[in-house]
């Protein structure tokens, strides 16, 4: 695919897909500062592999793949809070005030930080789950077989539970 | 919480982001007019600073071993020629490994390029075990050979044990620093900096990718 001078395709794809940007960059970095970095990261290395995409898979598929090696990556290179050679230092991705904490916001936030707290390989199994990507897709993302996803899918589903339970008793 | 309840508690928070998610899309634009940066302009200060040092120090050894030629000791030159070596090895396996994962495909399915990525970076272990093993070209680059023939029976106990010492130690850090001591106290230790942390993580990486290929194996048996 040529994408030479397409960046308003380009631009497109990642307005209609944040979600998972943000969802994926939210997972793998507990700081805001972090995760801003990871957010722009994350877009950098999209519009860098933009001319590698090719139709034989979604572009939720290839921006799942792209978003979570980033992440996973990331992650391991630690805490960068100095910008060193960084143009780009404003917010790509921002959450409008969503006020209000009820019981429903409070679980998210458990959810979250239960997730973000699950081994990195896993943590990318899970929320491809919770996105309710068939077992097929997950594994054309992850490259897991769907028996080893499903088998992994149970196994957090219950640490999560156990979590959750913790927490109300 | 029933799997259900997680599912829907994801869905909300999926539609609470669909609703207050904002792209700065001016800023986005600005990464599509970003020029892709070249290998060298991609690296850290850090690691160019090492690499140049590496240059620099090896380059040393060399004009030192070529101008000393004539004049230098048996000793001095295979010492420095072996340590020129071992660094010249030590720099190009780590630029090598620099190149490649600049180069990693990303675009593949995580499994594979984690295992790829994590494998580049845990197998800095080798150069931490090549720089081992000149320890004991430490204890021998100063020696001559009238120090062999007028030396006193303390210098002959005390250099061999020495260079004994050193060359059991390079030989058992070489043989011993791999993937599978990670979580001994000595190997911790080695590897505590900063600058190893990526490696060490990218070995835990390794050991999630292994009991997901384990378990493949075992499901497709």
């Amino acid at each position: 695919m040529n994408t030479s001078g397409q960046p308003d395709l380009f631009l497109d794809v990642i307005q209609a897909n944040k979600g998972i940007i943000y969802k994926v960059a939210n997972a793998y970095c507990f700081h805001a500062e972090d995760r801003k970095d990871l957010v722009q990261e994350i877009i950098i290395q999209l519009w860098k592999s933009f001319h590698n995409y090719t139709d034989a898979y979604k572009y939720s598929t290839w921006m799942y793949r792209i978003a979570l090696n980033t992440a996973i990556s990331f992650y391991r290179k630690e805490s960068r809070r100095q910008h060193v050679s960084n143009p780009l230092h404003a917010e790509i991705l921002h959450l409008e005030d969503t006020s209000g904490i009820d019981e429903t916001t409070q679980n998210i936030k458990f959810l979250q930080q239960f997730i973000g707290e699950l081994k990195e390989l896993d943590k990318a199994v899970m929320l491809l789950y919770m996105e309710e990507k068939s077992l097929k897709e997950i594994a054309a993302i992850t490259g897991i077989s769907a028996t080893n996803t499903a088998t992994k899918i149970a196994r957090i589903k219950k640490i999560l539970k156990q979590k959750f339970d913790n927490i109300k008793n | 919480m029933e799997d259900i309840e997680i599912v829907n508690l994801w869905k909300q928070y999926s539609k609470k982001l669909d609703e207050s998610l904002v792209l700065n899309t001016q800023h986005a634009a600005d990464i599509t007019k970003m020029k892709v940066q070249s290998f060298l302009n991609g690296m850290k200060p850090l690691k160019i600073f090492t690499v140049l040092l590496g240059f620099f120090w090896v380059g040393f050894l060399d004009v030192l071993i070529i101008h000393l030629f004539n004049t230098a000791t048996s000793f001095f030159l295979v010492s420095a020629t072996i340590l020129s070596l071992l660094n010249k090895l030590a720099i190009g396996i780590y630029l090598y490994q620099l190149i490649l994962i600049y180069q990693a495909d990303i675009n593949q399915p995580v499994l594979a390029t984690q295992d790829k990525l994590a494998r580049l970076k845990s197998s800095t272990l080798w150069i931490a075990r090549i720089l081992f093993l000149q320890l004991p070209l430490w204890t021998t680059f100063y020696l001559t050979t009238s120090m062999f023939t007028n030396g006193n029976n303390v210098f002959y106990i005390v250099q061999i044990s020495v260079t004994l010492l050193f060359t059991l130690a390079a030989f058992w850090l070489f043989f011993n620093i791999r993937f599978e001591n990670k979580d001994r106290k000595w190997f911790r230790l080695i590897f505590n900096g900063n600058e190893w942390t990526p490696v060490m993580k990218s070995m835990e990486l390794l050991d999630q990718v292994r009991e997901y290929r384990s378990e493949i194996k075992n499901s497709d048996t």
